[in-house]
């Protein structure tokens, strides 16, 4: 009897240990009453590139708000975990957010598989959520506010740039999941409205490093341009297999590369020359506003490696929460709810933008981001406010009056656009 | 009356014998106690850490399923994840198709399915000869090939019925397993996944305990001389292999009702990893240790990665490391060493009286 | 592109499409495997931790390269600094795992996740690619990255170069004796503790090596080897445990059919139909191309003729059925 409780305790205490050991290093500073927020963003494992930036600037905004006397009054404690881009553990993360921290608004999630898992969670609880990525669009969902841009917004930025510099025909590549194929699908819209032309399309295996074939297939098809919608550091071998190849001067429009995972710095220069991405913003933008952004960033976090797209969506909506929150004159996230759903006009680094409530998404100031032989980065153009159409005209999303849980998709049987090229 | 009793006794003593740990009466009050405290832990700690144990504690059938067939058996499956991950999208498709109220033949789907391709692959290995190490790789394969292949399945075509298979974005809205118009969430569905897994363990004990079970164990020595003993080897790993799939996936289709969602990360490697982890940490050849080891290590992982701290990997990486090079049978039976010789040594120092207790344990 | 559509073997050029993209496949497996078979072959490891000790090699590369060093020092130095990190390793942990080498799979399972996350603290998310040297190979409309096509040179030269150290070599002889019967080797006088850990650099070295390699071809990340595991897995089923027959012959096999399903039709194909063969190798050939040739090496032995001994395994390898049972 005595040998079993002396096996239980051993095992008690070893996990107690270590547990206590990870409470001396770990750092929430999470107390017992006050209001708080959820930041789940990934700091380890493949997005932990892309999410570091985005837990970053919400740890910062909300100690910025704080220093300058909280909400409401009230100081703002912060539950941030590290996810490790597992959803399971997401999953796990955001149910302790909600249910043991009772979080009053919660950032979380970088990749749309990850939205989507934590999804019946965040409905379940009538949570309050942020997400902030740039995605393929159409999350008509009571609970979440998907301020990122759209892949609509944009492509509908970069492409009709593209045809009128340097011509119609386009080939397009994409990272084989949900994100990539639906982009994919804007990609055709998009192409059509503008007078543009699909020469061809791949899907590319998530995993993929190799793209021999994928550039023989395209010299083959010999486009004005290319549209990449490829994603994280396995794709990312396409831009030095492009440059060792010589196919640098075909220009490529991508709604991801660059804006997220900064490849222009971290790659050899000139694989990324003649990128253009579609955004809504990055540290370059040089206005006062995102200037100064940039600058508390770096103070505030020495081992920042950039600034990037994502991480200006979290820090903008967190002050968009707040002055929500100060209207509705309380957290309670119905009520915040509501007020978000009259619309908002924010000062955001990017510029001036605004939230339709209807829809939960944001107008943004799109810009053509583009790289030189040097990776160099410069914005031809001004910046355009292209606002989230999608949802709002063409399928009639109106959050307020009916409160859905879906997403729509661009060919899907609700939306009203065809397949253009449906031969391609 | 006595007869009752007789029949208890006999259906007790069926739990114990030479391939469990832990058979004296030490162990199995030890084991009251701890039934008790996994009975009573929702009452303490409300609803939602319940919940969060349940995660656990349905791996606990993953764990169980790799104990089995390696522990028991000798055959090292890297792929229980992959009919973790069958039946966890099956119980997905008919539920999406046919709602809540069809979670149990849903359920049933599910493992029959997942059962059925354990069989396939099992026949595939073991009637094609493959043995021994090769049978990690070939189902690491499988399971990377599933995981290749359900990452791309996003289009519109790939849809059975209503349910879209919803590629690297998973399939969500998976509905809660409902029996009778309860839909169990929460601390129900803790309870009914514990009482679940109980069974399985008693189950799997009397099972391993039994006369099959020492044909296993002697597959697991020496396969040849097994043969040579006449009996058919390539059958007996085929069963078991298969039984390991059956118990596997009904695992994947817990984990499908409890996060309402399934996704192709249960088919990638560093999922297809956690059993082999867990098993080895708790000692292959022990249930008890499987299931405890794998809520051990995926509460202390959750634990870890909640502080946020970016030395949670490190830390897990390196308790995993320390386990495996200083318990090299697994952490129960090493504590069952300890325990031993503590009991024998207070035993002892009492006096004679307690004779029978030492030989209880002794008897383990 | 859809699989019904014709295949466009139209002219020259895009035969050479496929002979490049079948060297390029052919290195790249070839390469991903080599570290991880002399490990597992020589030793009966299954090294979960390969993808890091690639990942020592491009990151030491990397940074080399990017510190000024010429390229080719840059992956002597990325080679060596593998093996010596292969070399204390071992000597401190998995030198215990010898005699178990399942639980060595979780032990170096643990490594990887605790260098995967050590790399991420100490270097960041990322470090600076170094460049890939040469240009293109242009012919027709089309180029290829004459880089990626010069490692096919490179990867035939480094299994003639295993094959000489463990044919040519004292080491080699020894290190085959070891494995074939540590027991017997030790009682004729050879050092087997030695021997294992010289084995154990020199499999660090190569997976230095094809980190190294592909460093300037790969985004820097901590999780960069795990771009090489499914490939180097794959090879090692279809190889075999033999270093470089089982390789070199599953590099072969592999990239042919890689190659031809990547190019006539797309990427994805060429990544299932990769995976496929695999399986469909593992039933036909349990022990993968290495079981193959022993059991012909064997018929040869036991006196049948080529021709004769050829006969049974080819039968076997198309029909199925066990050849080592």
């Amino acid at each position: 009897m005595k040998g079993m409780d002396r096996r239980d305790f051993v095992k008690a205490t070893g996990v107690a240990g270590a547990a206590g050991l990870a409470g001396c290093i770990g750092g929430d500073d999470v107390g017992d009453d006050g209001p708080t927020v959820g930041i789940i963003e990934d700091r380890s494992g493949n997005f932990g590139l892309v999410g570091t930036p985005k837990w970053a600037s919400t740890r910062l905004a909300i100690e910025e708000i704080n220093e300058d006397g909280g909400i409401l009054g009230e100081e703002i404690d912060i539950f941030d975990p590290d996810p490790q881009s597992d959803n399971t553990r997401y999953q796990e993360l955001v149910e302790q957010a909600i249910q043991e921290y009772d979080v009053d608004a919660l950032w979380a999630g970088y990749s749309s598989a990850t939205r989507e898992a934590i999804r019946p969670i965040i409905n379940r609880n009538d949570q309050l959520y942020f997400y902030t990525t740039q995605y393929e669009g159409g999350v008509c969902d009571q609970s979440i506010f998907a301020v990122g841009a759209t892949a609509r917004q944009q492509l509908g930025v970069v492409i009709p740039y593209m045809i009128d510099e340097y011509g119609p025909d386009a080939y397009t590549i994409y990272a084989d999941y949900n994100f990539g194929q639906l982009s994919e699908e804007w990609t055709r819209i998009i192409l059509d409205e503008n007078g543009g032309n699909l020469l061809g399309e791949e899907a590319i295996p998530l995993e993929e490093t190799d793209f021999g074939s994928t550039i023989n297939r395209i010299q083959e098809e010999d486009p004005d341009f290319i549209v990449s919608m490829l994603v994280g550091a396995e794709h990312e071998a396409f831009y030095d297999q492009r440059l060792s190849a010589g196919i640098t001067d075909i220009p490529i429009a991508t709604s991801t590369n660059m804006a997220q995972g900064y490849g222009h710095r971290r790659l050899e220069a000139p694989s990324m020359e003649n990128v253009h991405c579609g955004v809504n913003y990055v540290e370059e933008v040089d206005t006062p506003a995102s200037n100064e952004y940039v600058d508390a960033m770096y103070d505030r976090f020495d081992d920042l490696e950039y600034v990037n797209q994502e991480g200006q969506n979290n820090y903008f909506s967190v002050y968009m929460w707040k002055e929500a929150v100060e209207e509705a004159g309380t957290f309670d996230e119905d009520a915040v709810k509501e007020v978000l759903q009259e619309g908002m006009e924010v000062d955001a680094p990017e510029g001036t933008i605004e939230l339709n409530g209807a829809t939960h998404h944001m107008t943004h100031n799109m810009r053509i981001m583009r790289a030189d032989e040097n990776h160099e980065i410069d914005f031809p153009g001004e910046p355009e406010i292209i606002e989230p159409t999608f949802l709002e005209e063409d399928i009639g999303c109106n959050l307020p009056e009916n409160p859905e849980e879906r997403q729509y998709e661009p060919f899907g049987p609700d939306s009203p656009y065809e397949d253009p090229f449906p031969d391609v | 009356m006595t007869e009752a009793v007789e029949k208890l006794r006999s259906a007790f003593s069926a739990l114990n014998g030479p391939n469990t740990y832990g058979n004296g009466r030490a162990f199995w009050t030890a084991f009251a106690v701890g039934l008790v405290a996994v009975f009573a832990y929702p009452m303490f700690v409300g609803s939602y850490s319940a919940g969060q144990a349940t995660l656990y504690l349905l791996y606990g059938f993953l764990g169980l399923s790799l104990c089995f067939i390696w522990g028991y058996c000798g055959v090292l499956s890297f792929g229980q994840v992959a009919f973790f991950g069958v039946a966890g999208y099956a119980f997905g498709v008919v539920t999406l198709n046919f709602g809540a109220e069809a979670t149990v033949p849903a359920a049933l789907a599910g493992v029959v399915i997942a059962t059925v391709v354990a069989a396939a692959l099992g026949y595939f290995m073991f009637y094609g000869g493959v043995r021994d190490v090769y049978v990690a790789i070939v189902t690491l394969a499988f399971t990377l090939v599933m995981y290749t292949f359900m990452a791309q399945t996003a289009g519109r075509e790939w849809a059975i019925g209503d349910a879209r298979l919803g590629g690297f974005n998973g399939m969500p809205g998976i509905p809660n397993i409902t029996l009778g118009g309860t839909s169990f969430s929460g601390a129900t569905f803790y309870y009914l996944v514990a009482v679940l897994l109980l069974v399985t363990y008693l189950g799997l004990r009397v099972l391993v305990n039994s006369r099959y079970g020492r044909v296993m164990v002697a597959v697991r020595e020496d396969e040849d001389r097994a043969e040579m003993l006449g009996y058919n080897v390539k059958l007996v790993k085929f069963v078991v292999f298969t039984f390991g799939g059956t118990l596997a996936g009904f695992s994947g289709v817990l984990y499908a009702s409890w996060g309402n969602f399934i996704d192709p990360s249960v088919f990638a490697l560093s999922f297809a990893a956690l059993p082999i982890v867990w098993v080895s940490v708790g000692g292959r050849e022990s249930l008890i240790g499987a299931v405890a080891a794998t809520f051990g290590v995926q509460r202390l992982d959750q634990e870890l990665a909640a502080t946020g701290s970016e030395w949670a990997l490190v830390i897990i990486g390196a308790l995993l490391l320390f386990v495996i090079m200083f318990m090299p049978k697994g952490a129960v039976p090493y504590l069952d060493r300890y325990a031993k010789a503590g009991l024998g040594w207070l035993r002892e120092k009492r006096g004679a009286g307690s004779d029978r207790e030492v030989k209880a344990v002794d008897s383990d | 592109m859809d699989m019904t559509e014709v295949p466009a073997f139209v002219d020259i050029f895009s035969l050479v499409n496929l002979l490049l993209q079948f060297l390029d496949s052919f290195a790249f497996l070839v390469l991903a495997a080599v570290g991880l078979v002399v490990i597992f072959g020589m030793m009966g490891i299954i090294n979960l931790a390969h993808g890091e000790f690639i990942l020592v090699g491009a990151y030491s590369t990397t940074l080399a390269a990017v510190a000024g060093a010429p390229f080719v020092v840059a992956v002597v130095i990325g080679t060596l600094t593998t093996a010596v990190f292969g070399i204390l390793l071992e000597r401190s942990i998995l030198k215990r795992f010898y005699d178990r080498p399942l639980d060595s799979m979780v032990a170096t399972w643990a490594i990887s996740l605790m260098m995967i996350q050590g790399t991420r603290i100490y270097f960041g998310n990322s470090i600076t690619q170094a460049s890939t040297p040469f240009g293109s190979i242009n012919y027709g409309p089309y180029s290829y990255s004459a880089y990626r096509v010069a490692l096919a040179g490179v990867s035939v030269a480094v299994l003639i170069g295993i094959y000489l150290v463990f044919t040519r070599t004292e080491f080699g002889l020894k290190a085959r004796a070891t494995i074939q019967d540590a027991d017997t080797a030790r009682a004729m006088g050879v050092n087997t503790e030695r021997i294992y850990i010289l084995t154990f650099g020199f499999g660090s070295a190569l997976a230095g090596l094809t980190g190294a390699l592909y460093a300037p071809t790969l985004s820097m990340s901590p999780e960069v080897g795990q771009n090489f595991l499914v490939e180097a897995f794959v090879a090692v089923v279809v190889g075999g445990s033999s270093v470089v027959m089982g390789t070199s012959l599953a590099g072969i096999l592999l990239g042919a059919i890689n190659a031809f399903f990547s190019n006539v039709y797309s990427t994805f194909w060429g990544r299932i139909a990769l995976l496929a063969a695999a399986i469909l190798a593992i039933r036909l050939m349990p022990y993968g191309i290495t079981g193959v040739i022993e059991n012909i090496r064997d018929r040869r032995r036991a006196g049948m003729s080529l021709r004769e001994s050829l006969k049974i395994p080819a039968v076997t390898v198309l029909l199925g059925g066990g050849s080592n049972d």
